[in-house]
């Protein structure tokens, strides 16, 4: 049976024998949610996936209160961004695999705008 | 399908904003696709941290690029590229892999920061590896804004001395 969490890739932030960041350099280095876990003689493993849409890195936090992104017509989770465009285009979907199928389309076609 | 592995033995960033061009030796590397509708997928990246006396928040971003890099691309020093396999055979059209360009220098675009690989350079680690094909970044064709793909310092923090490597595959 498939599971989302079967998706999830590994990330580690290794600070135990370092300084590691303040809250400050944390909230400069956008990682405020985790702030917790990459201070100073830390280490934070952490789940992640990507963003169905656009790709980008969703760390799965386990101390979130609200709830995750999710778009139910890809059944993949996605990034609080484009959760916003998904909610605000009443139910837009446009994965990234789709992305590629419509460029390698357009390319097979002749027809990219931008060809090498 | 080969996957490769590009290194860098030891460097210091340089902070660049979004938006604005690189200049020699500033990012970590560039990977540009070899063909226009070449794919490829990114399974890891590794950062450590070498600093040697003092905290160094290093604000690093793998992001794509809103103006891609032209003329010859090449390394710095310390800047490896090979296959992890050494029977992988040679593609038709390899990935571009460096740091420095001939002509134009690429630019990070704002609205596509993949991953933030942030990490104190003194004494700090980074690591991040996708679980399946599917959860990799890719890179599509080689034009802007998913045709290059970025490893370099963000504004912010004071960059030190690290090391890493990058695992891609190109199909």
């Amino acid at each position: 049976m498939f599971s989302k969490r079967d998706l999830e890739g590994y990330l580690e932030i290794d600070h135990r024998e370092s300084p590691g960041f303040t809250s400050e350099e944390a909230n400069a280095a956008g990682l405020r949610r985790v702030a917790t876990d990459v201070g100073k003689g830390t280490r934070a493993q952490i789940p992640v996936v990507n963003c169905s849409h656009c790709q980008m890195h969703i760390i799965m936090n386990p101390l979130r209160t609200r709830d995750r992104a999710y778009c139910p017509k890809c059944d993949r989770y996605i990034c609080d961004r484009c959760e916003m465009v998904r909610v605000a285009s009443g139910g837009l979907c446009k994965p990234f695999t789709q992305v590629v199928d419509e460029f390698m389309e357009a390319a097979a076609k002749g027809m990219l705008k931008h060809g090498a | 399908m080969a996957r490769r592995i590009s290194a860098q033995t030891t460097f210091t960033p340089t902070a660049v904003a979004d938006t604005t061009a690189f200049t020699a030796g500033q990012a970590m590397g560039f990977w540009k696709g070899g063909s226009g509708t070449q794919l490829t997928r990114f399974w890891e990246i590794s950062i450590s941290g070498q600093a040697a006396s003092s905290s160094s928040p290093t604000f690093m971003l793998f992001s794509r690029d809103s103006t891609v890099g032209t003329g010859t691309q090449s390394q710095q020093t310390g800047g490896t590229d090979t296959a992890l396999d050494p029977a992988t055979a040679a593609l038709a059209a390899v990935v571009g892999v460096g740091s420095n360009w001939a002509t134009t220098f690429p630019q990070r675009d704002t609205a596509n920061h993949l991953a933030n690989c942030s990490l104190n350079a003194f004494g700090g680690v980074y690591f991040w590896r996708a679980n399946r094909a599917e959860e990799c970044f890719l890179m599509l064709g080689n034009t802007a804004s998913n045709g290059e793909c970025s490893l370099s310092a963000f504004t912010g923090g004071t960059p030190g001395a690290i090391g890493g490597h990058t695992i891609y595959e190109t199909q």
